[in-house]
């Protein structure tokens, strides 16, 4: 860019000063041989009238000294035209001269001169002509000659002279073009520098420029103009880490599509949400990330009528997620193109509160009515006539006791249980050796396990600190405990209670049975009220479906916690961790 | 210049189309084996029912994906790996198509054993379902990413759930002998192992054509090394 304005600036001084130069010379030189023919003329004009003063005779006779003497050559030519005499060439060999320009001219006007080329010496020659006259009556011509060699070589000089000066002038021009180019070009390099910078995102600094001309013009027009850009670029950013934080802070999960459908951002929440369940899903589409047939559904939905739309969609895994999906568009403000957002709200908690809720219901009517429909139907035949048998009566009113004790039993197990949940029963807290406690739980349970073929083993170590407890609770959690592991256990089973101490001042209480066990994806529903963890199982007689729901109230209660463990077919872990007793408290 | 690209945007759009739906497919297929499954696990016939009746979609998009590979074949002539991923898809949209249809199999087969008592809790199928399930993903994975070590890992997958069906079928077998009132029961509850393994079976296929599509090597009919030599 540089060299290029240097050779424009270089070319157009030379063309000018060669084109000054060339002219000046042509003028010059044309000048010079106008006045050297001028001054030549003058000269030999009056060395022929001195010469015309002569006879013939004496000019024919004498033509070759008077040559000598003046430096010319000296033509005689009589009236017709024919030469006479000549002192540079034989007049017998000589054409007619009578046509020539300056005999002519002297005929006519008294004197003649011409200038041409002489085919006898072979170089331009200025002739003169006068007539020579007797009386009025012209006898003859004299004709001087010179050739102009002086005028040829002045004008040689002069055009070498200009050819030197066109070379001093090629130096001077290249010394004057790369200054002018260099003062020109130093301060459009630095402005096409400090826009260079601007174009990388660098801040340049503000471009000092002295002159008032069209370029410090220009410097000036871009200060202001990246003064401005970078201002806008600074409202830019505000607004986008405005936005960023929007969008990192908000607790939906957000997916942004671009115009090819491919996830294009993915906000905090929503690699919350997904808990890195499906890898990297950045440049995926949504069917491709994340397989799920809803989701795909309500996006090809949303194409389709261009229309929000809202899906609950479930995404399996361990644990499965339910989540509300929200698809608008987003209007792409630099592309105006419109872009999918996506935004995920998840009420996986929400709708499991709500199946608790509703499985709640549903369950305590039919809890409360299976015993109910008991008493009813005995109570109705009785009232038709068992009555009048004592032995069946006295079987249904056993039944009816049985089953309005049930009923009772459910009632006080809600109310411990809502007493609990409201943080109202009170725990008579005291230390208690877990051995003791055990030793009381298994005098009531022992039987039972007995009569169901079932080995229950015992192993206390050693010393164990006291724990924190209310006696009467405690035996209520472990017989609730031992109970589910004797109704699970198949006969010829194992009944496993160990001890030991735990770390940061609890001591643990672990029931091991060698029972059905408990799907993997049941164990977090277990605490559930009235949750089987089998559907199909009927209700064991005796039980309210609220024990183990008990059991974790009662524990957190304590300030301990349950934990169930079990692997399908092999068994099921309970695991319970009482605060030792502190005496101090 | 101008139309040439636009024709290459146009049948790349078509080609990402056929895998689109091969996906969706897939995710259909997966969603219905783990309907019949849970169908049979849960005693749910509703869901058995909804899975039988899903089956027509699944069997409308494996018509509209082999026309949509018919019509790229016939119009665009494509050539090298863009041919050997067409015939690829035609071959796993089949597999898929099957898989679908095993589904409904599987719930046909639940409603009938939802009507009768329980026989046994069952561990080993929901696991083999799982497996399975696994395998249809994984193998539409290495489809999508082109990847050949998960299409391997697939093929050695077909290993667990041989294995599980075996002992699906020792366990039957015992119960069969002990009483012979659960044959019936125990007879359906095999053949639904039988369905699952042949699912796993197809999508074995499917990893077998996505490293054929992949490295131009047709491995199947082989078995993956250090696999299966006893």
């Amino acid at each position: 860019m540089r060299s290029r304005l240097f050779y424009k600036i270089f070319a157009t001084y030379l063309v000018i000063m060669i084109l000054t130069l060339g002219i000046t010379g042509v003028l010059l030189s044309s000048g010079i041989r106008k006045e050297e023919a001028g001054r030549t003329k003058d000269e030999i004009l009056s060395l022929a009238r001195i010469m015309s003063m002569m006879s013939e005779a004496e000019i024919s006779r004498k033509v070759s000294s008077l040559a000598g003497t003046s430096r010319t050559r000296i033509t005689l030519i009589d009236r017709s035209g024919t030469v006479i005499a000549d002192s540079a060439a034989n007049p017998k060999n000589m054409e007619n001269h009578l046509n020539r320009v300056e005999i002519q001219e002297a005929l006519i006007k008294g004197e003649g001169a011409a200038i041409h080329f002489s085919r006898t010496l072979g170089v331009d020659m200025l002739y003169v002509a006068l007539p020579l006259r007797d009386g009025a009556e012209i006898k003859g011509y004299l004709r001087l000659a010179r050739p102009l060699l002086a005028v040829d070589a002045v004008i040689k000089k002069l055009v070498e002279s200009i050819y030197h000066t066109i070379f001093i002038i090629i130096v001077f021009s290249l010394l004057i073009a790369f200054i002018f180019s260099w003062r020109l070009m130093s301060p459009i390099r630095k402005i096409a520098d400090s826009t260079r910078r601007v174009r990388r995102g660098e801040i340049p600094g503000t471009l000092l420029m002295n002159s008032r001309d069209e370029i410090g013009q220009l410097a000036q027009d871009i200060n202001y103009m990246v003064m401005e850009l970078q201002e806008k670029i600074r409202l830019a950013k505000e607004g986008e880490g405005k936005l960023e934080a929007a969008f990192a802070g908000m607790t939906e999960g957000v997916i942004i599509l671009d115009r090819e459908d491919r996830i294009e951002t993915v906000n905090r929440s929503m690699d919350a949400i997904l808990c890195n369940r499906y890898g990297p899903i950045l440049n995926k589409t949504p069917l491709d990330a994340f397989r799920n047939v809803a989701l795909h559904d309500a996006l090809k939905r949303f194409k389709k009528e261009r229309a929000p739309v809202l899906q609950e969609i479930t995404m399996e895994g361990a644990p499965s997620l339910i989540l509300d999906v929200n698809i608008s568009t987003v209007t792409d403000m630099t592309g105006g193109k419109d872009k999918t957002i996506m935004v995920f709200h998840d009420v996986t908690r929400l709708k499991r509160l709500e199946t608790i809720r509703t499985d709640f219901v549903a369950n305590v009517t039919h809890e409360i009515r299976t015993p109910l429909t008991a008493i009813i139907g005995f109570a109705e035949t009785l009232q038709q006539g068992a009555f009048d048998n004592p032995e069946t009566a006295r079987r249904f009113l056993r039944t009816i006791r049985e089953n309005a004790e049930r009923l009772n039993r459910l009632v006080d197990d809600l109310l411990t249980l809502s007493g609990l949940e409201l943080g109202e029963a009170k725990l008579h807290l005291e230390g208690i050796r877990i051995e003791d406690a055990l030793d009381q739980v298994l005098a009531v349970v022992e039987a039972r396990a007995a009569e169901k073929g079932l080995t229950i083993r015992k192993e206390i170590a050693g010393e164990l600190p006291l724990i924190r407890a209310d006696l009467d609770r405690l035996a209520q959690i472990l017989i609730n405990i031992l109970d589910n592991a004797i109704k699970f256990t198949p006969a010829g089973g194992t009944i496993a209670i160990s001890t030991s101490p735990g770390e940061e001042d609890c001591l643990t209480v672990r029931i091991s049975d060698t029972g059905v066990g408990i799907p993997k994806g049941e164990l977090p529903r277990l605490g559930e009220r009235f949750y089987r963890a089998d559907k199909t199982r009927s209700r064991e007689p005796g039980g309210t479906g609220l024990g183990l729901s008990i059991v974790k109230h009662l524990m957190m209660a304590h300030g301990g916690r349950v934990i169930i463990d079990s692997t399908l077919g092999h068994g099921t872990t309970v695991s319970l961790y009482f605060p030792v007793f502190r005496e101090s408290k | 210049m101008e139309e040439k690209r636009h024709i290459n945007i146009q049948y790349d759009n078509e080609l990402r189309e056929v895998k689109d739906s091969l996906i969706y497919l897939g995710a259909l297929t997966e969603k219905a084996i783990e309907g019949g499954i849970n169908a049979l696990l849960n005693r749910d016939t509703e869901m058995a029912r909804q899975v039988i009746s899903n089956d027509n979609l699944i069997d409308r998009l494996d018509v509209e994906i082999e026309e949509k590979c018919i019509r790229l074949l016939a119009l665009r002539q494509p050539a090298a790996k863009d041919l050997r991923f067409i015939a690829t898809a035609i071959k796993i949209n089949g597999h898929l198509e099957r898989i679908g249809d095993m589904a409904v199999n599987i719930a046909e087969k639940a409603i009938i054993l939802n009507n009768e008592p329980k026989l046994k809790p069952y561990i080993d199928l929901p696991r083999m379902a799982e497996v399975a399930r696994g395998m249809i993903k994984e193998s539409l994975d290495a489809l999508v990413n082109e990847d050949v070590a998960l299409a391997d890992k697939v093929r050695k997958d077909d290993e667990i759930i041989d294995n599980l069906n075996e002992q699906i079928f020792r366990e039957l077998l015992t119960f069969m002998m002990e009483d012979q009132h659960t044959i019936h029961r125990a007879l359906i509850i095999s053949q639904i192992s039988k369905l699952l393994e042949r699912v796993s079976d197809h999508a074995e296929s499917i990893a077998d054509m996505v490293i054929y599509m992949v490295t131009g090597k047709s491995v199947r009919h082989t078995y993956p090394a250090d696999s299966r030599e006893n």
